[in-house]
């Protein structure tokens, strides 16, 4: 359910969105979204502005870079960041899933060395799991953390992730020990990527952002730099992803994506926007649940897979809704002169395929509330 | 064209040159905008349709349904519907490339003055048959391609392909080409072969899907042994052979509008599965599932939306 939001956070969203509506700001996100092709951008002025409020990790403690609020707070920056259309990745990776596992399950030394930067905007983090073979079933995964005096030399390959390219240091999940159970034996470090022992690739795809092939040849890291313990990396994944799935970031795309398909849908079609609108108020009301069970301190992982696979379908089925409804239109992209809605309906179209991918699959998610929720047989 | 003569097509389609062919207007956006290579393939598989009798085919839905299935790109669907509308002797085996639109235009004193958006191929074809909207009703008019008062602007857009904007500035016409009537015909028939192509790229994408399934292993085992992938696999086969059965029914141009809705939404459905049973794999630019997916929201409304479609067959049952 929607939380009750105190006065303090409704101005908050208030100051937010006034920020967001400065010309500098608008302008700077119509043009990261008119880049040549290849040229995407990292972090922003407008992250920086953000971190320097301490707005952009709002709910980590002040010493940290935020603001001490709540995830409440964070989730209204998330929303109204994505509302505003400003390119989000950048951001979810950094602070949401790399910043949030550090702030979980970092040392206090790790806290110091990396949370600041991030909360700033000065620096970026990535997610280094996937691998070529291995998607979905993450405990299979074949990078390996070889023994090097009290550290270790990580080699694979790491595929599919993004930013690798702007970001000082990745989250990587390598295997440290082999056993009789997959999961058990995987690792988390946090990997250097500006440094040699790390080969950088672009992999060009369907989305506005490129995708990264990560080689890791050897590079060291030291006991420092395993995040939570050695071999027990499967917890913090398991604490961690779920925590990521507000879905609150695809109903705000989905929310954007409509909105600007109201203004241009042709007569006639109300039914099928009326539909569409429910869907999506639906869809925020899911998100929004998850973030109020975090504040409340119950993860709910039911809830999570839930929210994640309504939300991120949502997006998916208005981007679709747009070629169907305004047809040829729809398809043009913002660096062409005429395009609709600063391109929102091209890049919605282009990033769909991706929504109910990342972050855990659709197939994953029903998988878990067929046998978490329902009690299916496994 | 006789059942040979489609299989002749089918042959001219091999392992070797389908894969160009898929990708032959597709400019990839990191590399610059430099088509020549491409445009090269597009002639050359032009010349090759044209030599194998594909302008004077008698089967056009099966011609377009195999098509639709490599994902061909090029001027001839639209060219076929142009014959039904111009006399065969003035345009020869040119190609043509429509640009109608029931919106207003200027056909004073034989010049034809209109913007049309979203015309394929602009500047590969020798002609164009423009459409219009005056005081006499709609009009078309057939127009030389080359005439200096035609420009034309490529577009950016999700296909990534031979999408123009074209200006008509007082074009001259080279011959009255068909009333409106008869451009109600054409367009029936234009949008049965559209419906065909799009089951042929439906076909395709499920087959580059299915083979997928059975290769890539997760969780121990090949995908494809998923029930829940297994279902969704078998269901959209079932809907393609729906579709199918709609397009080459005796009675398909009767229901040209609703067929092509169907289709329309059957290319997208499909084209949205085959992403999503690729994973992130699918969407890199050398996986030609995202080529599929791109190519499904062209092509599903270059003919009129689902929802024009929809209310145009519901209207005029």
């Amino acid at each position: 359910m929607m939380p009750a939001f105190t006065p303090e956070q409704d101005r908050f969203r208030e100051d937010v969105r006034r920020l967001l509506r400065e010309d500098a700001v608008r302008a700077e996100i119509a043009q990261a979204r008119r880049v040549p092709y290849g040229q995407e951008p990292g972090l922003l002025d407008v992250h920086r502005r953000l971190g320097k409020l301490g707005w952009l990790a709002v709910n980590w403690p002040e010493r940290y870079g935020g603001a001490g609020a709540t995830i409440v707070e964070k989730a209204i920056l998330t929303e109204e960041l994505i509302r505003h259309g400003v390119p989000d990745n950048v951001h979810l990776l950094g602070i949401d899933i790399v910043g949030m596992a550090i702030h979980l399950f970092g040392t206090p030394e790790q806290k110091e060395r990396f949370l600041p930067g991030l909360a700033r905007g000065e620096t970026t983090a990535n997610v280094l799991f996937s691998e070529p073979d291995v998607g979905s079933d993450l405990a299979s995964l074949a990078t390996r953390a070889e023994p090097d005096g009290d550290g270790w030399r990580l080699y694979g390959r790491k595929i599919y992730n993004m930013k690798a390219q702007h970001s000082d240091f990745g989250l990587c999940a390598a295997r440290t020990s082999t056993g009789p159970v997959n999961f058990s034996g995987i690792t988390l470090f946090l990997v250097p990527l500006q440094s040699m022992g790390v080969v950088i690739e672009p992999v060009w795809n369907l989305s506005e952002e490129r995708f990264d092939l990560v080689t890791l040849d050897g590079i060291r890291v030291g006991r420092e730099d395993v995040l939570g313990e050695v071999d027990d990396g499967w917890q913090v994944l398991g604490r961690v992803l779920p925590l990521e799935r507000t879905g609150l970031d695809h109903s705000a795309k989905a929310e954007r994506t409509l909105a600007a398909l109201r203004e241009h849908a042709p007569p006639g079609c109300e039914q099928r926007l009326a539909q569409l609108e429910t869907r999506v108020r639906a869809a925020r009301l899911l998100a929004w649940r998850c973030v109020a069970n975090l504040h409340a301190g119950r993860p709910d992982e039911v809830h999570s897979a839930t929210a994640k696979w309504y939300t991120s379908e949502t997006a998916k089925e208005v981007s679709a809704a747009a070629v169907e409804l305004l047809g040829p239109r729809a398809l043009l992209d913002a660096r062409d002169p005429e395009a609709i809605a600063d391109g929102v309906f091209d890049a919605a179209l282009r990033e769909a395929p991706g929504l109910t991918l990342a972050q855990g699959s659709s197939e994953i998610m029903l998988y878990f509330v067929a046998t978490s929720k329902l009690g299916l047989p496994t | 064209m006789t059942a040979t003569g489609t299989a002749a097509i089918a042959d001219f389609f091999d392992e070797d040159l389908a894969p160009l062919v898929r990708r032959m207007a597709d400019r990839p956006r990191a590399d610059g905008q430099d088509d020549d290579d491409n445009r090269e393939i597009r002639s050359m598989v032009w010349e090759g349709l044209v030599g194998l009798g594909a302008l004077d085919a008698s089967d056009t839905v099966r011609l377009a349904e195999l098509l639709g299935s490599v994902l061909y790109q090029g001027p001839l669907l639209d060219t076929l519907t142009a014959r039904e509308l111009v006399r065969g002797d003035v345009i020869g085996q040119a190609p043509v490339a429509l640009a109608v639109a029931a919106e207003p235009w200027s056909a004073e004193d034989g010049a034809v003055s209109a913007r049309r958006s979203f015309v394929g191929f602009a500047t590969e074809v020798d002609y164009f048959v423009v459409g219009g909207v005056d005081t006499a009703g709609l009009r078309l008019a057939l127009v030389r391609a080359d005439h200096p008062s035609v420009t034309t602007r490529r577009y950016e857009e999700t296909g990534r392909g031979e999408a123009y904007g074209v200006e008509f500035a007082g074009t001259p016409v080279t011959e009255w080409a068909g009333s409106s009537a008869e451009w109600e015909a054409a367009l029936a028939n234009a949008r049965v072969r559209q419906a065909a192509y799009l089951v042929g790229l439906a076909q395709a994408a499920l087959d580059h899907a299915v083979a997928y399934a059975k290769e890539r292993r997760q969780f121990g085992q090949p995908i494809g042994r998923f029930q829940a992938l297994a279902f969704r696999l078998g269901e959209l086969s079932m809907h393609i052979d729906a579709t199918r059965m709609l397009v080459h029914d005796r009675d398909a141009a009767a229901h040209a509008a609703a067929n092509l809705a169907a289709a329309s939404d059957l290319a997208r459905t499909v084209t949205t599965r085959t992403m999503q049973i690729h994973g992130a794999a699918g969407m890199r630019s050398d996986n030609d599932a995202q080529l599929y997916y791109r190519r499904a929201a062209v092509e599903s409304v270059r003919l009129g939306t689902p929802f024009q479609l929809r209310r145009e067959s519901w209207e005029t049952r």
